[in-house]
């Protein structure tokens, strides 16, 4: 405390008289907080925030979901290669995550989503989509099954106007669970060994899309071989309160591993090489969606999207049945463009006519190449693609053309990914 | 005798775009207001020195950029100030306000309902795409909306086939929006209350229907037509021309004259001369004849026919018909000089939204109260009064320190049941409205320095306005677009040759500012051998 906070009669007011049944207790404990308006919060912050923003070296900061979160937090080179080479550890919060439980918490999910659950174990995750009645996508996350009535989806957006109205006739309940789960991302090659410096044994044997509940420095922490980097990697979620001394003690363990904090861009990046839609983004989801043709349907997005048209009735399902048979207009491709400096890609040519848009697009330094994610008409995929790109030359600003290709792999999809046991070493 | 190519009875804001256009045209105009100065409904008033605000206008709104763009009204110096879009204060002492980025207002309806805050996003949808459906109805000049509304619908019903999506819940959508209640429309999306109030209360300010009345979720697509769908997701902002609607009229004034027009202002027409089967000018009350090769009526369908002419002079059926148009008066008006800023202490300090207007409100049944005490003609018990604070935004209407507070009050009767209003009644009015603003506003009745009470009927004399009804006809879809002001006359063209309608009694009516003025325009140019684009 500063000399000009400080009263004078402070320490009269202090003293407490421990005899005293009726102590003194200082009202403003118990007034309730008037909740603050929403636009003075400009920051919106994780549990991780505090802890986060004592690595950011840059002062760079994006919003996600609402959140204030870092965008790159040393730099996105040296994250990079932390993610390739050895590990990265990221604050993924902001993704939304809802909590499903209940007697019918299995038929409700079955109903919601495309893919046949039956066969999903406790402690495994799948990825999910669920469309509205036209068979037109609103999402697609990860949903975990935590226990034989209790699930956990994890989405890029909110959903739960659509959750609720699809739960009628369902005994479920169905929490919000976002600001109270802690998600923390370690993706790269040593992040086994990393997760195993950290006391957690046995890692190495979680197989991929599995789960565990583990005890890492005493702190109850779920763990899952998850993650959108296409490589190897885990997702811990943990409680609010413990995750800021969870991230510190990974990141302790880790460092000698070559483990390094990043931020948002980095996770971006790796979803683009790895070639993971974000909802938002690179689709938009149909509620959201004000001209018709902005919403797009299961198949053209994913190659081979699950749907189980043989489960009984899901949401969308007649519709999908009719998409499934003719072939989609357009599809969400992954391309790689012409050209070795970084550029920002925007709309994809075909014999000079605009046959599609770019949804995001970075320089990849895997490929070398400048990548993008786009939506191209079908009938346009089986020929020449060109992308336009722009760049800024001091006060220039300069269009070409760049020849593309359609990436018949994602850019990168280590082999890791799916290898069990998990590598400990490089 | 004095000659013009056409002549513009009414100086309101419609009558004075429309002549804008035709003096750009190279047409010599005339218009002639029995006011003393322009601007009609739109009026700049002194209500104490220094205070000044529309007197019968709320004052927000603002005119599409088509026909600001087309007037070049920018160069006569027109601004318009972007506001966050209104705040609805509730008795209980909840307010909810808008915001026009996408995550503050989100957070905002996740204060009532995190469910609602989700559902908002394909509420915004809906009320986009029905915008979008709409805008080029109201764009141009009446088209029938069977071919338009629903015509369109069927090419891509279509369609739909072979593109594998949307359509069959597009005509459900329409129907929807066309016939059921405000209420029941809001239902199928939202489970607060609050939040549903505050949608409804915004839709309902200058209906004559209830929201809980068929046909009344139309209205709510209203805020949503000068929506760019592309904006951050938010709700939709309020478009206010900088210096109030004062401004506005000042540049198309200065437009009309730039152009070669002429204003005369004290100048009232009584009567329009008819000759040759066609009308061929005007008489003022001094008695003075203007001739002119076309005339245009800034005023009510109602006014224009039938007290401008002699009803014998006019075609077979047009006195029925005209006379069967429903207008009817909703809205009180309040103006309040203030010589203080008004607190608000429910609502959060520096809330933005508070600049968009204030709307004072209850839950929805106490909105349909009301409504049903105006359909029994009883005096208002528990109005919906919406604020609009223009000084806030814009310190130039007040002297330093002041602020003019324009009021409207809905939902207001121009008659009452035991008779015309009576004064006793009046101040009544008044002071039911004082209470409800100290309500949110406490102590406020101590910083009055002046306020007045305008009553339908006051509009009416004043303005000349029919029945005090600000709509200059109900909005209903029966009197709208092919159908405005009555089937048979969907347009600015009337039966009689040379006489046009540009007032908002005319297609598209009140939901495009200046719309209908410069059809008017646009349908003479047309007859005349000019095309322009309004």
């Amino acid at each position: 405390m500063t000399p000009d906070t400080a009263h004078p009669n402070e320490s009269q007011d202090a003293e407490i008289d421990l005899g005293n049944e009726q102590a003194a207790v200082d009202p403003a404990l118990f007034e309730e907080m008037p909740p603050e308006p929403p636009f003075t919060r400009t920051v919106h912050t994780t549990p991780l925030h505090l802890v986060t923003s004592a690595e950011s070296r840059t002062n760079r900061w994006t919003d996600w979901n609402g959140y204030t979160v870092p965008e790159v937090l040393t730099d996105l080179g040296d994250e990079y290669r932390a993610l390739r080479g050895t590990a990265a550890l990221a604050d993924h919060s902001p993704l939304v995550k809802y909590r499903i439980f209940g007697r019918d918490a299995l038929a409700f999910m079955q109903r919601l989503v495309t893919r046949d659950l039956a066969a999903l174990e406790v402690d495994t995750a799948v990825h999910v989509i669920f469309c509205e009645g036209s068979g037109l996508v609103l999402g697609d996350g990860l949903l975990f099954r935590l226990g034989d009535d209790e699930y956990r989806l994890v989405t890029e957006e909110t959903h739960l106007a659509w959750m609720m109205e699809s739960a009628q006739g369902f005994r479920v309940g169905i929490a919000d669970v976002t600001a109270t789960l802690a998600l923390l991302s370690l993706q790269g090659p040593l992040s086994a060994a990393c997760l195993n410096e950290a006391g957690v044994a046995n890692m190495d044997g979680l197989a991929p899309l599995a789960a565990r509940w583990v005890d890492i420095a005493g702190m109850p922490v779920y763990v899952s071989r998850t993650g959108a980097s296409g490589d190897l990697g885990y997702e811990l979620w943990a409680d609010a309160e413990d995750a800021p001394h969870l991230w510190r003690h990974l990141m302790d363990k880790g460092a000698p591993h070559g483990l390094r904090p990043a931020g948002f861009a980095l996770r971006e990046l790796a979803r683009l090489e790895a070639g993971f839609p974000r909802g938002g983004k690179d689709y938009l989801s149909a509620f959201a969606a004000v001209a018709s043709g902005d919403a797009s349907t299961p198949f053209e997005l994913w190659r081979s999207p699950p749907v189980a048209f043989g489960k009984t009735v899901f949401n969308g399902g007649r519709a999908l049945r009719a998409l499934a048979s003719a072939p989609p207009r357009r599809r969400l491709v992954a391309l790689v463009a012409d050209g070795l400096e970084p550029v920002s890609l925007s709309s994809v040519l075909s014999g000079g006519r605009m046959v599609g848009s770019v949804t995001t697009s970075a320089f990849s330094p895997a490929r070398g190449a400048n990548i993008a994610l786009a939506l191209v008409e079908a009938v346009a995929l089986n020929g020449e693609l060109a992308v336009t790109a722009s760049r800024h030359e001091g006060l220039a600003f300069r269009e070409t053309v760049l020849g593309a290709r359609v990436l018949p792999e994602p850019a990168w999809n280590s082999a890791r990914s799916l290898v069990l046991p998990a590598p400990l070493r490089p | 005798m004095e000659r013009h190519d056409a002549i513009v009875i009414g100086a309101g804001l419609n009558g004075l775009v429309a002549a804008a256009y035709l003096a750009r045209a190279g047409l010599s105009v005339l218009v002639l207001d029995r006011a003393s100065a322009p601007g009609g409904i739109a009026a700049e008033h002194e209500i104490a020195p220094g205070y000044r605000l529309p007197r019968f206008a709320l004052g927000s709104g603002g005119l599409p950029p088509r026909i600001a763009a087309g007037l070049d009204l920018p160069r006569h110096g027109l601004r318009f100030i972007r506001a966050e879009g209104g705040v609805t204060c509730f008795q209980d002492g909840s307010y909810h306000a808008n915001y026009r980025d996408g995550v503050v207002h989100r957070r905002e309806i996740a204060r009532f309902s995190r469910r609602d805050a989700d559902a908002f996003t394909r509420y915004r949808r809906d009320m986009l795409r029905a915008a979008r459906g709409l805008a080029p109805l109201l764009a141009g000049p009446a088209r029938n909306p069977a071919k338009g509304l629903f015509g369109g619908l069927r090419a891509r019903l279509s369609l739909a086939d072979s593109i594998a999506a949307i359509a069959p819940g597009d005509l459900r959508d329409m129907i929807r929006l066309w016939t059921l209640p405000a209420s029941d429309f809001l239902d199928a999306y939202f489970e607060s209350d609050a939040v549903k109030a505050h949608l409804a209360a915004a839709a309902m300010m200058g209906s004559t229907l209830g929201p809980c009345t068929p046909a009344s979720a139309s209205r709510l697509v209203l805020p949503w037509l000068s929506e760019s769908g592309d904006a951050s997701g938010g709700a939709p902002e309020t478009l206010m021309p900088f210096g109030g609607p004062a401004a506005l009229v000042d540049a198309l004034t200065s437009v009309i004259l730039a152009s070669g027009g002429r204003l005369r202002m004290e100048a009232e027409v009584t009567d329009i001369r008819i000759g040759d089967r066609k009308v061929q000018g005007v008489v003022l009350a001094n008695g003075e004849e203007i001739a002119a090769g076309a005339v245009l009526s800034g005023l009510d369908v109602k006014r224009s026919f039938l007290s401008l002419f002699q009803w014998k002079d006019l075609p077979e059926g047009l006195v029925e018909r005209v006379g069967r148009v429903r207008m009817k008066g909703v809205a009180a008006k309040v103006n309040i000089a203030l010589d203080a800023t008004p607190g608000f202490p429910g609502l959060p300090e520096g809330c933005p939204s508070l600049g968009g207007g204030l709307r004072l409100a209850g839950p929805i049944p106490a909105m349909e109260r009301a409504w049903a005490d105006w359909r029994e003609r009883m005096p208002p018990r528990d109005p919906l009064v919406e604020v609009l604070i223009p000084s806030l935004l814009d310190p130039s209407l007040a002297p330093q320190g002041g602020q003019v507070l324009s009021a409207l009050v809905q939902y207001v009767p121009e008659a009452l049941h035991e008779g015309p209003w009576s004064p006793e009644r009046r101040d009544a009015l008044g002071d039911l409205v004082m209470a409800r603003l100290a309500g949110v506003s406490p102590g406020i009745e101590r910083h009055v320095v002046a306020l007045e009470v305008l009553l339908p009927n006051d509009v009416e004399n004043e303005i000349g306005l029919t029945g005090g009804d600000y709509a200059y006809g109900e909005t209903t879809l029966d009197q709208m677009f092919a159908n405005r002001p009555f089937p048979g006359m969907g347009g600015a063209e009337t039966p009689l040759r040379n006489f046009y309608l540009c007032s908002p009694s005319a297609h598209p009516g009140p939901l495009v500012m200046g719309g209908a003025g410069a059809n008017a325009a646009s349908t003479l140019l047309g007859r005349l051998g000019k095309a322009v684009r309004t």
